[in-house]
């Protein structure tokens, strides 16, 4: 086993990748000579060439559009938005045209493109640099979503988008980047639609994504140590397509259900999930289930502000506790 | 668009009801909540309110029995054009449908595209279709049913959790009859009728407050409670000497066969007041509030206290019935009734009720009126009681009857000739014959 | 589907019989586009449909200069390029019937037309869609070392979005080999040229970006046709996309049944008298009563039959809906 940083797990997946198979190629803003605006691609412009690591203009209509064109003519494309806010500038050549060739041309076409990009809130970065859109993807037949929290996910499941012949929104997360983690020693590719169980519990299932994931696991530590509750925490990893089978034998042998990510709560994912929760374990739930998420504003600039807005371990341990409260 | 004014159901079961009477005519312009038409329904007639502006183009429907969800009138702009037969559906062209009809509707439009009426039938195939998928879909729920689950949990709805725990009931000893054996609200509910054989439910430790929340044959109970207090009504008091027909009620149980019912007093007073009935029609009668209904049968409603409430199961042409009859009726209804199982039909069509608090030893009571009905007979417990004949006291069973009267539908002088004949009757049963 | 012999070129000019195809192919595209008119006011054909009569000669005139191994992307208006581009009537209408047998199997429509073995790689309903797609595509031919183009057939409306201006200027920034069709025909949708753009000579918004650009006559079939093969040759070359700015004159509404309220009849009265390429095609090859009649004779068979053909076609099952999501 070896030990790498989320950033370098991400780096790793595409060096791989590119050293591997010429129809890789990756391009965004500043991906070149600086290495990226996260340092993620440093370095990969001396191994691999201007030509396969390529600097864009900011067109973000036309960073994904391009790579639609390549992916179309089977190529493996992967395209960086610088951050995730600006997903919203390609939104058209995503959920038009990407996610609706293949239907659209009653199968005659793929389109294995990946579109890797990031956000993360907590540092002031205001309202327009902050968000967390997943959800909005889920929403799209065509696309798949992923957004692993961990080196060893992120590297094998960047690798397994790459090599997926859909559409795949891949989501990092900033606080993330420097996050040390075991990986072993040869990439293992990580399927789509399969969640990994990060702690086993009995009293409440936790499902988080993303940030959320290191804090559900500290919550998870002082619910045990101080209230005595065991809370098993599962990240989905994937959230197009879902593993719903994990999450729902878990809420069958727990009961309570806490879901939390740092999107904002309303139409968050975690509504998706209580409601797949809700059809599929009716009979074993025996408390509301509770979501934690950002409050519902734009996120303020001001530090004490943002940080009241965003949700924390704290959310998820009182999540976790009124699961089993009792009057 | 024209709207369409459909039969509405207004209460839960409600499968038709009769239109009386329209109150707006063809032509005529109609407001919203303005009264439209007058509906009777098994429990009483009401107006009916117009749920759009505009002029009343069609009535489809001008009186009798329709349908719930039926369309029985039409509401829209002036000279709008309604098809009589509509209901809702859009007619769907032929695929054959010439290029000249077709040119007609395709001319340049200000829409953009079209649906192409030759692809509706194409479409109608994927609505089919979706329908089928979704009716897979419950099958497989209803088919889950059978799946047999064995990790001892108790499946219960949230909603049925709080009703057991509300009515202090052991869920455990519930069947559901959910899928997959769930135990919903109405299993709650059932197991709260039928006497359970678990403990008796402790009040709820620590509240001695009971809130009982309002069911709906409650609710409806209060309703007509409410109406029919507002009638204007007056009282008359008798007591009958029930000598001879204590000793005919002896001869009567002397003569039974096996499996023949025992006649009560009640049932024997059934059978009195039915021959008053008919003798006194006045009494036999509804207030419509348009007018009195006379009737010449005696249909007697029994006022039975049933799990959920107060029920008056009906003992049809107790007239002409023998007293064993009106018991084998009586008995019948009243297990029924006491079990949740009687039918509307048993409940309907009363043209006089009888209600008897007499086996709690009530001596005298006054009923309210069970509208339409136009008259009741309380009845209270017969006591043995000092009275006086021919000059001497003497100790005989005294039953004290109160007979309440709509006065808007019986006279003073009515009431009491029926109230004389049911006393007479009832000291000397032979004068029935 | 009769091809243009690719014959290189001393002199200039193609020769009477070539022209003679291409003026036939252009009468079975008018007969085409009359019969979709047809069947729709029929009340057969569901959905949008917008035919390009008028436009003819830009379609044939630019696929007949093109390889069989170069690709198109299309707009709404698409029959006229899948037709030129090879695909054949029978496909293409029974496509419009919405049966199995439709160039995409009934799940595309006129507006998603796709057929990947003739390098018809989509029309695209929404305005500028496919630009930066295209700009891709020849993206990819220059990774992989292919002597082919990627070609973008558009309207004025659509170089007023966005998506234009990024795809254009990556395209040259990167110099792929691509070919920017403009059909210049005045009007988005009820909107005339005046009233949606600031400028009348629509070359400069290529040369804004650098790029090569090429007058054309729309009207004119062998001046498109010589256009698109220089064109073609200097994109190929590897010396930068090529912008074709060709005026051509949409004789119909946006859409069938269209009443253009917004037009001057006396206007369209006149283009139609003046300007329709067929009338050019045929007064300049001096078509006797009788070539003519067995010309249209044979095209309007053919266009038949594709009616009879997609009448006869297969019915799509209504759960097939849930076909061709993911690859």
């Amino acid at each position: 086993m070896a030990e790498l940083t989320y950033r370098e797990a991400v780096r790793d997946a595409l060096s791989r990748a590119m050293r591997e198979d010429e129809d890789v190629f990756i391009m965004g803003e500043d991906i070149a000579e600086m290495g990226g605006s996260m340092g993620v691609t440093q370095g990969m412009l001396a191994e691999f060439g201007p030509e396969r690591v390529r600097n864009t203009p900011i067109s973000e209509i036309a960073i994904v559009g391009t790579g639609i064109g390549a992916a179309m003519q089977g190529m493996r494309p992967v395209v960086e938005i610088k951050y995730q806010d600006f997903l919203t500038l390609s939104m058209e050549q995503l959920v038009n045209q990407a996610a609706k060739h293949r239907t659209m041309s009653g199968g005659q076409l793929k389109v294995p493109l990946t579109v890797r990009t990031q956000g993360g809130a907590g540092w002031s970065p205001g309202a327009q640099h902050a968000q967390q859109l997943e959800a909005w993807f889920v929403h799209v037949p065509g696309l798949k979503v992923a957004f692993p929290s961990t080196p060893e996910d992120v590297r094998g499941l960047l690798w397994s988008s790459i090599y997926d012949d859909n559409p795949v929104i891949f989501f990092e997360h900033r606080l993330l980047y420097p996050l040390k983690g075991e990986v072993p020693d040869e990439l293992e590719p990580i399927p789509f639609g399969k969640a990994r169980v990060m702690r086993e519990g009995s009293d409440v299932t936790v499902i988080a994504i993303g940030r959320m994931v290191p804090e559900a696991l500290q919550a998870a530590k002082q619910a045990e140590e101080e209230e005595g509750i065991s809370v098993e925490v599962i990240d989905p990893r994937t959230l197009l397509p879902l593993d719903e089978d994990t999450i729902l034998d878990s809420v069958r042998k727990t009961t309570r259900c806490v879901t939390a990510h740092e999107a904002v709560t309303r139409g968050g994912f975690g509504a998706e999930l209580a409601a797949v929760v809700q059809a599929g374990a009716f009979d074993y739930l025996d408390a509301p289930i509770e979501r934690v998420g950002a409050k519902f504003a734009p996120l303020a600039f001001a530090p004490a502000m943002e940080q009241w807005a965003i949700p924390h371990a704290a959310d998820v341990l009182e999540a976790v506790k009124r699961t089993v409260a009792r009057s | 668009m024209a709207t369409e004014v459909k039969l509405p159901r207004l209460g839960q079961g409600m499968e038709s009801g009769t239109i009386v009477k329209w109150l707006k005519g063809e032509g005529e312009q109609v407001k919203k909540r303005e009264p439209l038409y007058e509906l009777d329904t098994d429990k009483v007639t009401q107006e009916v309110e117009a749920e759009a502006d505009g002029v009343l183009l069609k009535i489809v429907v001008d009186s009798g029995e329709v349908e719930v969800g039926k369309t029985i009138a039409f509401i829209g702009q002036e000279g709008e054009e309604v098809s009589a037969s509509g209901n809702g559906a859009t007619p769907s062209p032929e695929a054959e449908e010439t290029d000249n009809d077709a040119t007609e509707a395709a001319e340049d439009s200000q829409e953009e595209g079209s649906p192409a009426p030759a692809m509706d039938s194409q479409r109608e195939r994927g609505q089919e279709a979706a329908a089928r998928t979704a009716a897979a879909a419950t099958e497989k729920v209803a088919d889950s049913n059978k799946v047999e689950r064995s990790d001892g949990r108790i499946k219960a709805s949230p909603l049925a959790r709080r009703l057991a725990r509300e009515k202090g009931i052991d869920i455990a000893q519930v069947s559901g009859t959910g899928p997959e054996g769930r135990i919903v609200a109405e299993d709650v509910e059932g197991a709260a009728v039928t006497p359970a054989p678990a403990p008796a439910p402790a009040a709820p430790a620590g509240s001695d407050v009971e809130e009982l929340q309002l069911s709906s044959t409650r609710k409806t109970i209060a309703r007509r409670l409410t109406e029919a207090w507002q009638a204007p009504v007056f009282q008359l008091t008798v007591s009958a000497d029930m000598t001879r027909s204590l000793e005919l009620r002896e001869r009567l149980v002397a003569r039974l066969t096996e499996d023949e019912t025992k006649p009560t007093v009640s049932d024997l007073l059934t059978k009195v007041c039915a021959a008053a009935l008919v003798r006194h029609r006045a009494v036999n009668a509804h207030f419509t509030g348009e007018s009195i209904r006379r009737f010449p049968y005696a249909h007697i409603g029994i006022a039975v206290a049933a799990p959920n409430g107060l029920v008056v199961p009906v003992i049809r042409d107790a007239d002409r019935s023998t007293i064993q009859e009106i018991a084998a009726s009586r008995a019948d209804v009243v297990a029924r009734a006491r079990d949740g199982k009687l039918q509307r039909a048993d409940l309907e069509e009363g043209t006089f009720t009888i209600s008897n608090l007499g086996m709690y030893g009530i001596e005298q009571f006054i009923a309210v009126l069970n509208p339409p009905q136009a008259a009741i007979l309380a009845v209270g417990a017969t006591e043995q009681k000092p009275v006086v004949r021919d000059g001497l006291v003497e100790v005989r069973p005294l039953l004290t009857l109160t007979l309440t009267c709509d006065h808007r539908a019986i006279d003073g002088s009515d009431g009491a000739e029926f109230l004389r004949t049911v006393k007479e009757l009832l000291e000397e049963p032979a004068l029935a014959l | 589907m009769a091809k243009v012999e690719k014959k290189p070129r001393a002199e200039g000019g193609l020769s009477e019989d070539e022209l003679r195809d291409l003026f036939r192919e252009m009468l079975l595209i008018r007969r085409f586009e009359e019969k979709v008119e047809e069947r729709f006011r029929a009340g057969e054909l569901p959905g949008f449909l917008h035919v390009a009569i008028g436009q003819e000669a830009v379609a044939t005139g630019v696929c007949a200069a093109l390889e069989r191994e170069d690709t198109i992307m299309s707009t709404h208006r698409a029959h006229g390029h899948a037709l030129a581009k090879g695909t054949h009537p029978n496909s293409i209408m029974a496509e419009l019937y919405g049966k199995l047998e439709g160039c995409s199997h009934g799940y595309g429509g006129s507006m998603h037309l796709y057929d990947l073995e003739n390098g018809m790689l989509g029309a695209n309903a929404v305005v500028g869609g496919g630009l930066p797609q295209v700009t891709g595509t020849a993206l990819a031919y220059t990774f992989r070392k292919q002597e082919r183009v990627a070609v973008a057939f558009f309207g004025d409306g659509a170089t007023n979005t966005g998506t234009f201006h990024e795809s254009l200027n990556l395209a040259q920034l990167w110099k792929v080999p691509a070919l920017f069709v403009l059909e210049m025909n005045g009007w988005a949708e009820s909107t005339p040229l005046s009233q949606h753009a600031p400028i009348e000579d629509f070359s400069q918004r290529a040369v804004a970006f650098g790029m090569r650009s090429v007058d054309v006559d729309g009207q004119d079939v062998e001046a498109v046709y010589e256009a698109t093969r220089e064109a073609r040759e200097h994109a190929v070359a590897g010396d930068g996309p090529v912008f074709l700015n060709v005026r051509t004159y949409r004789l119909v509404g946006h859409y069938i049944g269209d009443p253009q309220v917004y037009r001057e009849k006396s206007e369209l009265e006149e283009l139609r008298e003046t300007k329709d390429p067929i009338e050019l095609l045929r007064a300049r090859l001096e078509l006797s009563d009788e070539d003519f009649e067995q010309l249209d004779t044979e095209v309007t068979a053919i266009v038949e039959e594709s009616v009879e053909f997609a009448k006869a076609g297969t019915d799509p099952k209504p759960e097939d809906a849930l076909k061709y999501v993911y690859a």
